[in-house]
């Protein structure tokens, strides 16, 4: 952690989430009832209403904080189980190998293979709306991808001369997989699950867009979708459609900058990054001994 | 070198902006909501298999219902009459009316598009047969005789569109048959030009009706939109001259673009939207449970904030002003529970049974909360938004409600099947209060649970009410129809059945940049909405391409 | 090369597994959801539907009441036969011509964008891994990353407002203007190109950050090898170090990624083709969910999964023949 910390995008990145996770865990407690009419509809940025309201009437700023709550947690829940489903198959297929790879390898490319959207919308459409549909949908669509990337760096440990010397000295296989590999896997596997959040929290939004989620909840998706309704943009209130929309951004955004400081952690080669400057273009990167 | 020409060319191509000019003559229309278009023109496949225009300016009917009117506009029928009052109808068919394709039109066409009809059970989604005996043609008099007295069986025979004999009895499959290239009685039939993203008809030459006897309209454009979105933003651009479409905040969104030329117009002529009690489900089997709940809804709020107040409260009968005439007119307040009314609401529901404890949760006597769940379309926004201030209300009086939003066709399964507790819907509109009536007091309405049924989805029958509407089946006088109509409307306030929100508006938008001879609020000849067909025909014939000379 | 035909074999053997697996996924799938078309024809009507006509117009569908494993073997016999059956939201054309209606679009303009935003995206990526820590290599990820964090419809929806209603440079909908016909005219391909700036410009900015990264990190492992800096002793040029030996070898996992995504290139742009009213599978394959048109919605599956098989086998191919590692 701290490794990541000295990389300076990295650094923005997590005090961009940390900002983030505070404004919506805790920001409920101090703004109003988002799905209260509180003022007259589509009334732009003001200091009684920070980022105005809705086509209806409510306030903006409540619902793009309440909004994060939902989203955000969803998200934040659904990249761990996505990453977690996904060890664990994978992790068993490249462990055990055999048939049982054979197995499970064919179930990981048959998901692979179903386009993901289109196996999303089928699925939102007709399970009941509510946040443990979309997070069925979500998991269900999303685990095949890190199951295949897990396997295979599984597999390839399990060839290593540590492991080996491991199950020769009498290891029991789970001993094995949580106390010798797994460590080795910490920066792949908190990657992944950096990448599967930026997926949930993305594919949330876009589901609740096309009006498949839970529209009587208050998501940022929702409030994209209820903006659009209103004709947001044709009616010049860029202030229902804006602010959801970058919010989501940021939170991409340093997702992504804390991946490109662990990418610096686990790529030895890139791990010049860490704390740099600004050096003068070069052809031969500089290698630190790691 | 050849990128560089290359980029330049692209670049050229992409720099010259669009234009929104229009060809002279060429109106667009936009009604059906489609993605690609497929070439059917068959006028009895309306399941969205066919074009809008194929019931409403390729096809005609013998009358036109107008609900602006209230009466019938004779079209393919010059008079019509009862022989025998409610059972035998016998219509004379308009002279010097020809096919497209030369044809004189004749009786025997109609006849024939009734024998089609009952050969093809499929083609026939107005159920005529259901309601017909037999339908003989002689000279130029068709005669329709009735199984059973039925006086408001004239709307399925009149709106039925009319096909050409000659052409349609080689047709080997008609219920499969796309009829691409139509032989019609309409203003608009000649397929000019038919692509997936836009297809144009072009004018009948051998049209009968003289006074659309000005050829200046050209032709009706139709290009594929998929989503209100497209088609808000294509009507701000002016892109569009006439449309049918729920535009949010309409006055800014619309007519403030171009205030001289965009119009939108929504009169409340169209079917009342309900909320719809599960009457086999304790305790919505109760009337006064059923008024307590109607009086606590606050129906302004659910009309301002779903509806962008484009429609009001509803009439406690839940007759729209379509129907001013017929109402009962005051409704007397103890009848009246379709007002805002939470006090009244909360000792009607105190008087039931249900009381309220120390937490504020309604119980019944057993201790059992009250708890409801609101059904609704999941990507129905304006009627989520509507179910949404309803949970707000009710759970006000201590009901716990929770919101249910399901797929289209998943919760219309539920509903129509019984499987819920509350839900919205929509009731049947028709010429008369009949429709409505029937569909919401009708005992052979009434199916099991777990049954799908097609209109009663609320399961209440009323043996009163059955007495009425067969009396009023019988009737064709419309002073004897009034006062059946009003003992409906009693039956209906005292049992509650249904509750009813706020008449649905008939959506309306017109550009008269290009074009002119809209119904507009100033001049309400017809319904300007291209929704309801065949009404689309009225406003057809008035249509007059501008005088390129006159300046916009 | 013969040494990898059983390889090979293998892979193509497993392919068509899948795809057996895929066609009984797109039969079962539509079947257990609740609702049926009979029930969405009906919905349709909005409940004013003669109950005869409903069973009249069933049976003309081709809804059957049969036992589901005969309708199933049905089905994959007359999959076999490429008879993709009738529509049902768009009765009574064929499924075939409703696909048809779209599918060369959608591989145009999807297809077109997946080539530039890779080619582009590798091409700068390559060169801020060369030009490691200068200005590019600061500031590209990062700046792309943001853009393509944005939800794309959100992207799209700000590019019709900003460049197409307010400031009027680029047409919001449609492929092609309605003043032009289809066909082989400079004034049609004129106006398609002009049309597909939007949603292709859109595609590709969004997805311009996940190309750039991929091949940025790759080469710089590649740059931090012996063998280019032998090339650096020898004298070589640096223009050539990095075209020739550098990005070659970095190609590989960007083009294993690049070969999955063109299979599912068929699926549509769904969120595209909503924003910008552009004709596709996606919006074809969410109509189909919502009409309950198993057989639109099967035929839509199949093109999607056949094409993603396709693509991964020549993926499969393209890696063994490239990478001489594997072949051991």
């Amino acid at each position: 952690m701290s490794v990541l910390w000295c990389h300076r995008q990295a650094r923005v990145g997590l005090i961009l989430l940390a900002l983030m996770v505070l404004a919506v865990f805790v920001g409920p407690l101090f703004v109003g009832d988002p799905d209260a009419f509180v003022g007259r509809p589509l009334d732009p940025p003001s200091l009684s209403h920070l980022l105005g309201t809705t086509g209806q009437g409510q306030d903006v700023f409540a619902q793009t904080i309440v909004g994060g709550r939902t989203t955000l947690g969803l998200g934040l829940v659904v990249g761990l189980a996505v990453v977690m489903v996904g060890s664990v198959i994978g992790g068993l297929a490249g462990y055990i190998g055999g048939r049982v790879d054979d197995v499970l390898s064919f179930l990981i490319n048959v998901f692979l293979v179903l386009p993901g959207l289109p196996l999303m919308v089928v699925l939102a459409a007709y399970l009941p709306a509510g946040p443990g549909s979309m997070a069925a949908v979500l998991i269900l669509t999303g685990w095949a991808w890190n199951a295949r990337v897990l396997r295979a760096q599984v597999a390839s440990f399990r060839r290593r001369d540590f492991v080996e010397a491991a199950i020769v000295a009498g290891e029991s296989p789970m001993r094995v997989l949580i106390v010798e590999i797994l460590p080795n896997m910490a920066s792949l596997l908190g990657g992944s699950v950096l990448g599967a959040t930026t997926y949930a929290v993305g594919a949330q939004v876009g589901l609740e867009f096309l009006g498949l989620g839970d529209l009587g909840a208050v998501t940022w998706g929702t409030n994209l979708y209820w903006a659009t309704n209103d004709s947001a943009l044709l009616t010049g209130s860029w202030w229902t459609f804006v602010p959801t929309g970058t919010c989501v951004a940021l939170t991409g955004l340093s997702l992504a900058l804390i991946n490109f400081g662990l990418d610096s952690v686990t790529n030895p080669a890139l791990s010049a990054d860490v704390g740099r400057g600004a050096p003068g273009p070069q052809p031969t990167p500089v290698r630190r001994s790691t | 070198m050849k990128r560089s020409l290359l980029l330049l060319f692209l670049t050229a191509v992409g720099c010259a902006p669009p234009s929104h000019a229009r060809p002279e003559g060429v109106v667009v229309v936009v009604q059906e909501q489609q993605a690609a278009w497929i070439r059917n023109f068959n006028p009895f496949n309306q399941t969205g298999g066919a074009r809008w225009p194929s019931a409403a300016g390729v096809y005609e009917p013998l009358l036109i219902y107008n609900p602006m009117t209230g009466a019938y506009t004779p079209w393919l029928a010059e008079t019509w009459r009862w022989v025998e009052p409610a059972r035998v109808l016998e219509f004379t068919v308009r002279s010097g009316v020809k096919w497209s394709d030369g044809t004189p039109f004749t009786a025997h066409d109609v006849a024939q598009t009734f024998a089609l009809l009952k050969a093809n059970p499929a083609l026939d989604s107005g159920g005529a047969w259901r309601i017909l005996l037999d339908v003989t043609a002689a000279g130029d008099t068709v005669v329709f005789t009735f199984a059973a007295p039925y006086a408001p069986g004239l709307l399925e025979v009149a709106h039925t569109p009319i096909v050409p004999a000659h052409i349609w009895r080689k047709v080997a499959e008609p219920t499969t048959f796309a009829n691409e290239e139509p032989v019609a009685t309409g203003p608009f039939t000649e397929v000019r030009r038919f692509e997936a993203q836009v297809f144009e008809l072009g004018r009948n030459p051998h049209y009968w009706n003289e006074a659309a006897g000005d050829d200046s309209v050209a032709a009706l454009r139709f290009p594929a939109m998929s989503s209100n979105d497209q088609i808000t933003l294509a009507l701000a651009q002016g892109d569009i001259d006439w449309a049918g479409a729920f535009v949010p905040a309409v006055e800014r969104t619309f007519e403030g673009r171009d205030p001289a030329h965009h119009d939108a117009w929504f009169p409340l002529v169209g079917d009342t939207i309900f909320l719809f009690p599960n009457t086999t489900h304790a305790p919505l089997d109760r009337p006064d449970v059923r008024k307590a709940l109607s009086l606590a809804i606050d129906r302004e709020k659910v009309v301002q904030v779903a509806m962008y107040d484009y429609t009001v409260p509803s009439h406690p009968t839940g007759l729209s002003d379509g129907y001013a005439d017929w109402r009962i007119d005051p409704v007397p307040d103890t009848d009246n529970w379709v007002r805002h009314d939470p006090e009244e609401a909360a000792r009607l529901l105190d008087q039931e049974g249900f009381k309220l404890d120390s937490d504020g949760v309604r119980r019944s006597p057993d201790g059992v909360p009250l708890s409801l769940e609101i059904a609704t379309p999941a990507g129905w926004s304006d009627w989520v938004r509507a179910a949404q201030v309803i949970a707000r209300d009710l759970r006000a009086l201590g009901i716990d409600v929770t919101l249910q939003g399901r797929d289209f066709t998943a919760w219309f399964d539920r509903v129509t099947k019984g499987e819920f507790a509350l839900t919205l819907g929509w009731a049947v509109g028709g010429p008369t209060p009949y429709r409505m009536y029937k569909g919401l007091l009708a005992s052979e309405g009434v199916v099991d649970v777990g049954t799908a049924a097609v209109t009663n989805w609320h399961r209440f029958g009323s043996v009163t009410a059955d007495v009425a509407l067969d009396r009023f089946e019988q009737t064709t006088d419309p002073a004897t129809q009034r006062a059946i109509a009003r003992e409906l409307q009693q039956v209906f306030l005292d049992e509650a059945p249904a509750l009813p929100l706020f008449p649905s508006a008939s959506w309306g938008e017109a550009n008269t940049r290009w074009v002119t001879g809209f119904p507009s609020e100033a001049d309400p000849y017809a319904r300007l909405s291209p929704n309801s067909a065949p009404e689309p025909l009225l406003v057809m014939s008035r249509l007059r391409w501008r005088d390129a000379k006159a300046a916009p | 090369m013969t040494a990898l035909l059983p390889h090979l074999v293998r892979r193509l053997g497993f392919y068509l597994l899948a795809a057996f697996a895929a066609l009984t996924l797109n039969f079962f799938v539509p079947r257990m959801m609740p609702g049926d078309p009979a029930t969405a024809i009906f919905a349709r009507f909005q409940g004013k539907l003669d109950p005869a006509a409903l069973d009249a117009m069933s049976t003309a569908f081709g809804i059957s009441d049969a036992p589901l494993y005969t309708q199933y073997l049905d089905y994959l016999l007359n999959t076999l036969h490429g008879e993709l059956g009738t529509s049902l939201t768009y009765f009574p054309a064929p499924v075939t011509a409703v696909i048809g209606t779209g599918l060369m679009w959608t591989v145009v303009l999807a297809g077109t964008a997946l080539v530039i935003a890779f080619a582009a995206g590798s091409a700068i990526g390559a060169w801020a891994a060369w030009r490691r820590g200068g200005l590019l290599d600061r500031i590209a990820p990062p700046l792309l990353a943001f853009i393509g964090a944005f939800p794309y419809f959100w992207l799209a929806m700000v590019a019709v407002w900003g460049l197409g209603f307010q400031l009027g440079w680029f047409p919001v909908r449609h492929a092609y203007s309605p003043e032009v016909s289809p066909g082989w005219s400079l004034e049609f391909v004129g106006s398609a190109i002009q049309h597909a700036f939007l949603p292709a410009g859109t595609m590709i900015v969004a997805s311009l950050g996940g190309w750039l990264l991929t091949m940025r990190n790759t080469m710089v492992g590649v740059l931090d090898t012996d063998a280019i800096r032998y090339a650096q002793a020898r004298g070589l040029s640096p223009r050539r170090i990095l075209w020739h030996y550098a990005v070659r070898n970095a190609m590989l996992p960007s083009l294993t990624s690049f070969g999955m995504a063109l299979g599912f290139v068929l699926s549509g742009a769904l969120l595209t083709e909503i924003v910008f009213g552009y004709p596709g599978q996606g919006y074809l394959l969410l109509q189909a969910v919502r009409g309950q048109d198993y057989p639109l919605l099967q035929g839509l599956f199949l093109t999607i999964s056949l094409a993603v098989l396709a693509a991964n086998f020549a993926v499969d191919v393209l890696t063994l023949v490239l990478d001489p590692r594997i072949r051991r």
